[in-house]
């Protein structure tokens, strides 16, 4: 499909032509986000300058019928910034500007292209950071971390970007300007920010984000330990949550994912260690000293083969270094992989990955796993080789892993999101009457369906017919939840 | 509603099947009601058909202590929940005033009601991590689900969190937990406002991590430090030192004050505002306030102020840049629950029409901005 010249016309006027990139070449590298198996080039890109200029290329869209598609770095992993193929790209990458740094109130208000590592460089000086802390902090945008409701390593004492975001000005599908959100804490109505948070760019484009900023702890403690197996790692995080101990970070490595981040960073890993931990607390020296024994001791309990502890801020980097290059490394021992993004309840983390393990054997592929174990987010990283004809079974099994966390009753994504790459499957975690009532709150944003269509819910365009009559809920059949 | 008493329907569902039921059963209007501990808040209810009484679908649905959540009927008293809780060393991170009056957990989410420790917590909207909803049309909506970290779907919750019955009944909620801090200290001030504001600035720029730093308006600045027996004594006397001469470490409970103040004087009117934490200090030094209680760190304060000053109030708070809604008040007092609306007024109501076409849930709730 081809978009209509008119429309094109008249959305282009809308920015005038320095602000459109149509160049077959350029749009090319709009094709695809993270997950570059989708690909759809764009037939026109447009680079606003501002939040009016964002407002009248909506309002030209809207006006034409066009769908279009806000982008910030493109890192997404589920295609949330897959383009639609009648429709155009709206980039955010000129509105990156720190607009105001609010020590006082412990905020900034900041454009949507601003990196999510830029808010915390702009505002450090006063002893404030952005807690919020996705591994791809250096190149993903704001914009898009509001629109996937971005975690990492730290929100599981912090809390994911929901939790940080106070108030946005959003450009409505129709080309309007609306604040979403406040200056504090207190709603004015239902909480339209919260619903917005984390709609994948379906509801509308943010065009300015006031975030919370936390005061830098007093101290942090950090330790590297390593278990003879999974499971035994895995009681370690039980029973620092069960001591009451709130950790800022508690992070798990398996084998391969080790392997694979030794060779890539050489962080002092041990390799061949059947499964490591990373336990970061902060917080008051008093405290964060008290618990950090603690911690120590529960390892020890545990059958620990070794624990290092960070002794300078250089040896927390490199452990952090070696947590964080995990995912982009596991490329040195396989030459494709797919990641997941499921979610279980803490206490089946052993049951899952025993399971995950199973089923990698049975589809012959190997799976690595690097997971944030505090609140149960998985990252299996299903290995294979294209060239080997083995991607089809490997997404089979990436897939069929996403579906067992619901059935352990987790969730299908804890940070990436659903966008093109899971919508198929969303009919595995929620009922028919769920998802049609999502599609009312996506209505009442978007009546003529334009913005950032075909993602998130399932369509049958997407997915084929619905799947038949809804089937239960695994919670529903297992009695822990009841419908009617 | 009272000249139409005794035609009301009264509805008490114990079950989904029940709840669903009777309002596919009911036609007309209805409200949603929990315990009633804030059945005057927000806009005054307008003529309804029947009461839909969420307190018979009261209980704990599951509690796995090893995951920190708990999925809860959401007539379920938050008090009685806590103290089921607290036997596993657990609670809710939440502590509105309206708690130790019986608040429901369904209630306390629909009213977005939140007390001081939101500062570090925040409120239910960030402690709520899935939602079973009942909608005016007999639809069944479940979000969310039952671990802390999810993003798939929309979350829907949010979009009840302050609802005030007006978009559906919720049935059920399943909470984030935390750990009950096991030593709590507070560390008092005697001082005015604009003393308090600047200890409270002090305190906010330290990394001494207070969990609430309230100001109340009987002159006293409190500041609460969640820890461990090892910790607390170490971290109070640093606080106090940060706080000066003035300061002391509470002997007794002195947060009752605070809820009491919270709960407003007989006869005023009760607004809940919330804006800029610099500029809270200056908001209610414009108030005609017989009592109030300010978060000096969240900027949300709750103020009794004499119903006549309430149209003039929300207007300052407004020109302040900040938001407004009446709680309780005098029963024969007019005057407008909300100030001005927002700019999202059009969305507000279009989810509206979405979710309760024929305006059958919560009417008046959200006047004088008309949503449906
Ligand atoms: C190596 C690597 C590591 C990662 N680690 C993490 C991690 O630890 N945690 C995590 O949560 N994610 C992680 N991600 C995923 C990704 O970085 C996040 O989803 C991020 O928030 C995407 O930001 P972006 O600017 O790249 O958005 P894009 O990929 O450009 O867009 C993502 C979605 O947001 C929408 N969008 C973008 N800007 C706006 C806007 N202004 N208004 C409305 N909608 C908008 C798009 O339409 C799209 O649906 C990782 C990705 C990579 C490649």
């Amino acid at each position: 499909m081809a978009l209509d010249p008119v429309a094109r016309a008249a959305i282009v006027a809308a920015l005038g032509p320095d602000d459109v990139v149509d160049d077959p070449v350029q749009t090319r590298a709009y094709e695809c986000d993270g997950l570059t198996g989708y690909r759809v080039r764009p037939e026109i890109v447009l680079i606003p300058r501002d939040a009016e200029a964002v407002a009248r290329a909506v309002k030209a869209c809207h006006r034409n019928g066009v769908p279009f598609v806000a982008r910030g770095a493109g890192t997404g992993l589920s295609g949330g910034a897959l383009p639609v193929a009648d429709g155009v790209v709206i980039s955010l990458a000129r509105l990156k500007r720190v607009l105001e740094v609010d020590p006082e109130n412990r905020r900034a208000v900041v454009e949507p292209g601003v990196t999510n590592l830029e808010i915390t460089a702009a505002v450090a000086a006063h002893g404030l950071y952005y807690a919020p802390d996705p591994s791809s902090q250096q190149v993903c945008t704001i914009g898009g971390n509001v629109a996937e409701n971005s975690g990492g390593a730290h929100c599981l004492k912090y809390g994911f970007t929901t939790n940080h975001v106070l108030s946005m000005e959003v450009v409505l599908p129709d080309g309007e300007l609306v604040t979403l959100g406040g200056d504090s804490p207190e709603q004015q109505g239902p909480d339209l920010r919260g619903v917005f948070l984390g709609s994948e760019g379906t509801l509308g484009i943010t065009t300015k984000i006031t975030v919370r900023l936390l005061r830098t702890p007093e101290t942090v403690r950090t330790l590297l330990a390593d278990f003879p197996s999974v499971a035994e790692a895995g009681e370690v995080v039980s029973d620092i949550v069960a001591a009451g101990i709130v950790p800022a970070a508690v992070e798990m490595m398996d084998t391969l994912a080790i392997e694979a981040a030794e060779e890539a960073v050489h962080a002092g890993y041990t390799v061949g260690v059947p499964a490591a931990l990373v336990v970061e607390l902060d917080g008051p020296i008093e405290q964060c000293d008290a618990e950090f024994t603690q911690v120590k001791e529960i390892c020890d309990a545990h059958g620990c083969t070794r624990l290092h502890i960070a002794g300078s801020p250089e040896e927390r980097a490199a452990i952090w270094r070696g947590r964080k290059a995990a995912f982009a490394a596991v490329g040195r021992i396989s030459p494709d992989y797919f990641v997941q993004d499921g979610v279980v309840p803490r206490t089946r983390l052993a049951e899952v990955l025993g399971r995950i393990a199973d089923m990698g054997d049975e589809a012959g592929l190997r799976v690595a796993n690097v997971f944030h174990a505090g609140d149960g987010n998985l990252h299996p990283l299903v290995l294979y080789s294209a060239a080997a004809g083995e991607t089809e079974r490997a997404e089979e099994l990436s897939g069929a892993i996403a579906e067992l966390c619901v059935e352990l009753g987790g969730s299908l994504s804890g940070e990436h999101g659903i966008g093109t790459d899971k919508a198929c499957s969303m009919p595995k975690m929620y009922g028919e009457e769920d998802l049609a009532v999502m599609q009312r709150v996506r209505d009442a944003f978007d009546p003529e369906g334009i913005c950032n269509p075909g993602k998130v819910l399932p369509t049958p365009r997407l997915c084929g017919e619905r799947p038949g009559k809804y089937r239960p809920h695994p919670l529903e059949e297992s009695g822990v939840i009841e419908r009617l | 509603m009272s000249d139409r008493e005794g035609t009301l329907t009264a509805l008490k569902p114990a079950s989904l099947k029940e709840a669903r039921e009777a309002v596919l059963d009911t036609a007309g209007r209805i409200s949603v009601a929990g315990a009633g501990t804030a059945a005057d808040w927000a806009g005054r209810l307008g003529p309804v058909d029947a009461v839909f009484d969420t307190t018979g679908l009261s209980g704990v649905i599951t509690h796995n202590p090893g995951d920190m959540t708990v999925s809860v009927h959401a007539g379920t008293p938050l008090r009685a929940l806590q103290e089921e809780l607290a036997k596993h060393g657990q609670h809710l991170s939440f502590d509105a005033a309206r708690v130790a009056d019986g608040a429901t957990v369904g209630g306390l989410v629909a009213t977005a009601d939140a007390g001081p420790s939101a500062l570090v917590h925040g409120t239910l909207r960030d402690l709520v991590i899935g939602a079973t909803t009942l909608l005016a049309d007999g639809a069944v909506v479940r979000s969310g689900g039952h671990v802390i970290k999810n993003v798939a779907g929309f979350d829907l919750a949010k979009l009840l969190h302050g609802s005030y019955g007006t978009l559906g009944a919720l049935v059920e909620v399943v909470l984030r937990l935390h750990p009950v801090p096991k030593a709590v200290g507070t560390v008092v001030v005697e001082c005015d406002l604009a003393e308090a504001a600047r200890l409270g600035r002090e305190v906010l720029a330290s990394q001494l991590e207070p969990t609430a730093v309230e100001w109340l308006s009987s002159g006293r600045l409190l500041v609460r430090i969640d820890s461990t027996d090892e910790a607390l004594p170490a971290r109070l006397e640093r606080l106090t030192r940060l706080l000066g001469d003035g300061a002391a470490v509470a002997e007794a409970d002195v947060w009752g004050e605070h809820a009491a103040l919270t709960r407003g004087t007989e006869g005023a009117a009760v607004l809940r505002i919330g804006v800029k934490p610099s500029v809270l200090p200056g908001v209610l030094e414009g108030l005609p306030a017989a009592a109030a209680t300010a978060g000096l760190g969240t900027g949300v304060a709750t103020v009794s102020v004499p119903g006549t000053a309430v149209a003039e109030a929300h207007a300052a708070v407004h020109a302040a840049g900040g938001t407004s809604v009446l709680r309780s008040r005098p029963a024969d007092l007019d005057a407008p629950a909300w100030g001005p609306p927002p700019s999202a007024l059009a969305v507000l109501k279009a989810v509206k029409q979405r979710f309760d076409p024929d305006g059958r849930f919560g009417p008046g709730r959200y006047d004088p901005w008309e949503i449906s």
